[in-house]
């Protein structure tokens, strides 16, 4: 037994090696080791120990377990998707659509998707870079390309069915999609921490917990071990750590490159007037500009989301999640290879409401290059999930399922009031579950929502919240009868404690 | 349920379910028939009257409340009766009296040779040494015009690139209110004001303060806060904090250029200048709320600096009253709610501005109805004894539960029994311990 398990490790540890060879930050990682193996601290005679005691003094050791996390999660994640059919056609008809609508709303306005901008006005916009709220823009004709309700609509045409027709026939629509979902006491198992009780951040405020937690917090955070700040996220952050162990969990460290391609990524925003800028304007006014918890940071704001929408890398490293998006020629251009340009250039096409997965970062970073990447890495982890069409569990469309589940089998009576009312149960909190929650909850719980989105590295919490938050106010809901109403009631989250709220659902009654 | 589940339920439900109130008659006056004060006394039952009818609450306006108290109104107020001002608040809410109580308080402490007092040597802006307080440095420099126009002077040749503001003691919400960054533009300003077709102005006295240059900034704007502080009584001190103050914005980014020392836009953060800029949001009208101040310096300041920030606006507070506690009246009929105004600057120190004895209740925005729809509720409910009715022989002493979203600042009633339980005490000696 023993051996075979030795076995194991030892051809999987030589997989990663080889694959480690692939990586990008390989040869600077290799070239500090060589410099470390010519320094006098490493010994000849004692070569592995002194060699592996020098890597720890580097931070070396650290890096390289780091990378193996990494890469090791990345390949745990990619589990082998059924492409369903149904899925994946419409999925390709709604990009369609939305290319289409694109396409006309640019021959409306009479405007082009990409041009170049002319000196004047990249003078003025590298001007007011840091204050885009007075660059002035007509953006009175621009509207959002879909919102929520849309996208809503097509998730409910995906399985054809018609819902109403038998009493005892299954109801709702994503039931009647052939993917796996966790019942709540599975979702036990996978929160274990918060099923058994455990003091959590958030749940109780007794200042020892903060206390012993943010003691606890700035050790693993100077530790910078990507599992280990992973692990700690469980049970909640102290606000003044939330932005290092993000960081650390994510993976991001800021180097002299990435501020550079930062600057890049700033560049082509001066240089090319893409169709989406207006876009991302009129969404960061919609939203953020209007919200009292984030207007203040209306200016960082439109930095991080305009250069978001050039950055190729997100679309590298989505690429097959993402769907396949247009490529047009930059107007103004010399006609060569640089002139054609992929629209847009992060391969995402925002929604109304797009600007809300970055808003709460502004409670944890000033600087916006670092928001930037904290940011940029939970998208491509997680939020590109809640607005593109997959059958992969993380997807929006497992969510649904998960949430009419959940709703289902815990909360009967919810169940058969919406029913009786002849409402969808997922029209009510569809919002919620494709903006993670942001701008529906303060920032302070959304926070701590996050934390356990990052921790668990699932985003089951979303659903499982939906139906929380339903079933505390349920008696309201059984009081009303039509949609209106029931979003009434729904409206106002700004009582709601995250924590305790969860953890009551998660605990065994 | 078992046990952790019962305390988890409790901490969930406990934040939705308001409070139940006692349903007793009151008759009640005011002078404001603002919204949110009205929909309170409704929900209470109370019955409205008018001055001249027996009232059992009064929520008068300043002037109103002077009158009721001066000599010649001949006025007896009975022991089930209270008003919402004491009747000499302009000793903290009259921007040169308050300067000049402040000014007294630390002279006394110093005197008395109490460490609270102790003073340091600073480097001045234009290289010359002056001396601090080091505990009691929380108002700008500040002189009253034209009285103390020679000291003002004095104080402006050590370091004479500063910018000062000057403001109307008898004024609010920023009218009347300028800059100056040089000597010859306030002694343009005396003449004009003394010239004979301006003679009202003349008569008008002003404070000039050394303008705060250095804001902390949050996308690149200036804001102040608005804290509510109840005042119960002032012999012995009782004071609360509401948790739910706010933060007011500019509509413009900050410039201290001296082009941009006219536009009112970029320095006073008042809703009443600011509502009129052509950028004025009224959704959410400029106001972000405390807490998210709180989470958002934690988050990109830290810890540690953000929970010294606010224990120093709350010794700011404590000591701002400590200041006029001798020389108020302190009839056992009145409470105050207090409208802080505090500036913090970029190294996270917080200044007094001024203190409004009649902070506005009108309600620019919905997230602004409900707070201060919730701080009228809470200041009936601390004000009034657990009966409902005005009793001025109550000791004061309200319910945890009737706290609602006030935080007791000082009670130095309880600190004199010096009860090592409560938890009140423990705060107060927080911030003794910071001196000693
Ligand atoms: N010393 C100062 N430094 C910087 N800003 C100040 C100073 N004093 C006042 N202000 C600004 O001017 C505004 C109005 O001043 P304040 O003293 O509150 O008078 P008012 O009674 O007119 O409101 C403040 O809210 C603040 O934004
Ligand atoms: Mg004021």
């Amino acid at each position: 037994m023993e051996s075979i398990k030795e076995e194991n490790i030892h051809h999987t540890a030589l997989k990663l090696a080889e694959e480690i060879k692939n990586l990008s930050i390989y040869k600077s990682f290799y070239s500090d080791i060589q410099k470390l193996v010519s320094s006098p601290n490493v010994k000849k005679e004692d070569f592995k120990q002194t060699l592996q005691q020098a890597m720890k003094e580097k931070g070396l050791e650290t890096k390289l377990r780091n990378t193996i996390y990494h890469l090791v999660r990345a390949q745990n994640k990619q589990t082998k998707l059924d492409p369903l059919t149904t899925l994946s056609k419409a999925s390709a008809q709604w990009e369609k659509r939305i290319h289409k609508s694109l396409n006309s709303m640019c021959s409306d306005l009479e405007t082009s998707l990409a041009k170049l901008r002319p000196q004047s006005e990249q003078e003025e916009i590298a001007e007011k870079w840091q204050e885009l709220s007075t660059y002035n823009l007509d953006l009175s004709k621009y509207r959002p390309v879909y919102a929520p309700k849309d996208f809503l609509e097509v998730l409910l045409t995906l399985s054809g069915y018609v819902p109403f027709t038998k009493d005892d026939e299954p109801k709702w629509e994503f039931a009647h999609l052939p993917l796996q979902v966790k019942s709540l006491d599975q979702l036990r198992k996978v929160y274990p921490e918060w099923a058994s009780g455990e003091l959590l951040l958030g749940a109780n405020p007794e200042a020892t917990l903060s206390a012993e937690r943010a003691a606890l917090g700035a050790r693993v955070a100077a530790l910078r071990y990507a599992p280990l700040a992973q692990e700690f996220l469980k049970r909640g952050s102290p606000h003044c750590l939330r932005a290092q162990l993000w960081a650390h969990v994510l993976g991001v460290e800021l180097s002299t490159q990435q501020i550079a391609y930062f600057n890049k990524l700033k560049k082509n925003v001066l240089e090319v007037d893409l169709m989406i800028d207006k876009l991302i304007f009129k969404d960061v006014q919609l939203t953020a500009s209007n919200d009292d918890q984030y207007f203040v940071f209306e200016d960082l704001l439109y930095q991080v989301m305009l250069c978001f929408s050039r950055d190729g890398e997100v679309l590298q490293q989505l690429k097959g999640s993402v769907g396949n998006p247009l490529t047009v020629t930059i107007k103004g251009k010399q006609t060569s290879l640089d002139s054609i340009t992929v629209f847009p250039p992060s391969g995402i096409i925002p929604f109304h409401g797009f600007t809300m997965y970055a808003t709460p970062f502004c409670y944890l970073y000033d600087d916006p290059v670092q928001l930037y990447y904290t940011f940029r890495a939970f998208y491509v982890r997680y939020w590109h999930r809640l607005h593109y069409i997959s059958t992969h569990p993380q997807g929006i469309v497992s969510l649904c399922l998960l949430y009419e589940r959940l709703l289902e089998a815990n909360e009967p009576l919810l169940w058969i009031h919406f029913r009786n009312i002849n409402i969808n149960p997922i029209r009510v909190v569809f919002k919620w579950l494709m903006r993670a929650f942001s701008g529906h909850l303060p920032p302070d719980q959304l926070l701590f929502l996050w934390d356990a989105i990052l921790g668990y590295d699932c985003l089951d919490i979303l659903p499982l919240l939906a139906v929380a938050i339903l079933s505390f106010r349920k008696e309201n809901i059984f009081q009303v009868n039509t949609i209106q109403n029931v979003d009434a009631v729904l409206a106002d989250l700004s009582t709601i404690s995250v924590v305790p709220l969860l953890q009551l659902a998660l605990m065994k009654p | 349920m078992n046990q952790d589940a019962k305390k988890l339920a409790a901490s969930v439900y406990g934040r939705v379910n308001a409070p139940v109130v006692e349903r007793c008659r009151l008759n009640f006056c005011t002078d404001l028939e603002k919204s949110v004060l009205m929909s309170n006394f409704e929900r209470r039952g109370w019955h409205q009257v008018g001055p001249d009818d027996e009232w059992n609450f009064y929520w008068a306006s300043t002037q109103t409340c002077r009158n009721l108290f001066s000599v010649e109104s001949g006025y007896r107020m009975n022991d089930n009766q209270m008003i919402n001002h004491f009747p000499n608040h302009y000793e903290l809410s009259r921007k040169d009296l308050l300067v000049k109580n402040i000014k007294r308080y630390r002279k006394e402490l110093e005197r008395e040779g109490n460490p609270l007092a102790e003073k340091s040597e600073v480097v001045l802006h234009g290289g010359q040494v002056g001396t601090r307080y080091v505990h009691l440095d929380f108002v700008p420099i500040t002189f009253v015009l034209p009285a103390d126009y020679n000291m003002f002077v004095e104080e402006y040749r050590k370091s004479p690139q500063s910018t000062w503001i000057m403001k109307p003691c008898g004024k609010s919400q920023g009218t009347g209110i300028f800059l100056i960054n040089k000597l010859s533009k306030l002694k343009k300003w005396s003449r004009e004001a003394k010239a004979p077709f301006h003679p009202q102005l003349s008569k008008e006295s002003y404070v000039i303060s050394r303008y705060i240059d250095n804001p902390l900034l949050i996308g690149g704007k200036k804001f102040d806060l608005r804290l509510y502080v109840l005042i119960t009584s002032f012999r012995p001190l009782k004071a609360y904090l509401f948790q739910l103050g706010f933060c007011r914005f500019c509509t413009v980014k900050y410039d201290t250029s001296v082009t941009e020392l006219d536009n009112m836009y970029v320095h006073l953060t008042n809703v009443s200048v600011q509502k009129h800029g052509g950028d004025y949001n009224n959704i959410h009208g400029g106001k972000m709320s405390v807490q998210n101040l709180k989470l958002y310096l934690e988050g990109t300041r830290g810890k540690a600096v953000t929970d010294k920030l606010f224990a120093a606006m709350q010794w700011l507070i404590v000591h701002s009253l400590k200041a006029v506690s001798s020389v108020m009246a302190n009839d056992r009929h009145c409470f105050e709610c207090y409208g802080y105004d505090i500036i913090i600057d970029n190294q996270l120190k917080p200044w007094l501005v001024e203190v409004n004895a009649s902070p506005s209740l009108t309600s620019t925005t919905v997230n602004d109805r409900i707070l201060k729809y919730k701080l009228i509720d809470n200041i009936l409910s601390v004000v009034l004894p657990p009966d409902g009715v005005p009793d001025v022989r109550w000791n004061k002493q309200p319910n945890p539960e009737a706290l609602g979203n006030f935080d007791l600042l000082i009670d130095e009633e309880l600190l004199e029994k010096d009860e090592p339980s409560s938890s009140i005490g423990k705060s107060i000696k927080n911030i003794k311990n910071r001196v000693t």
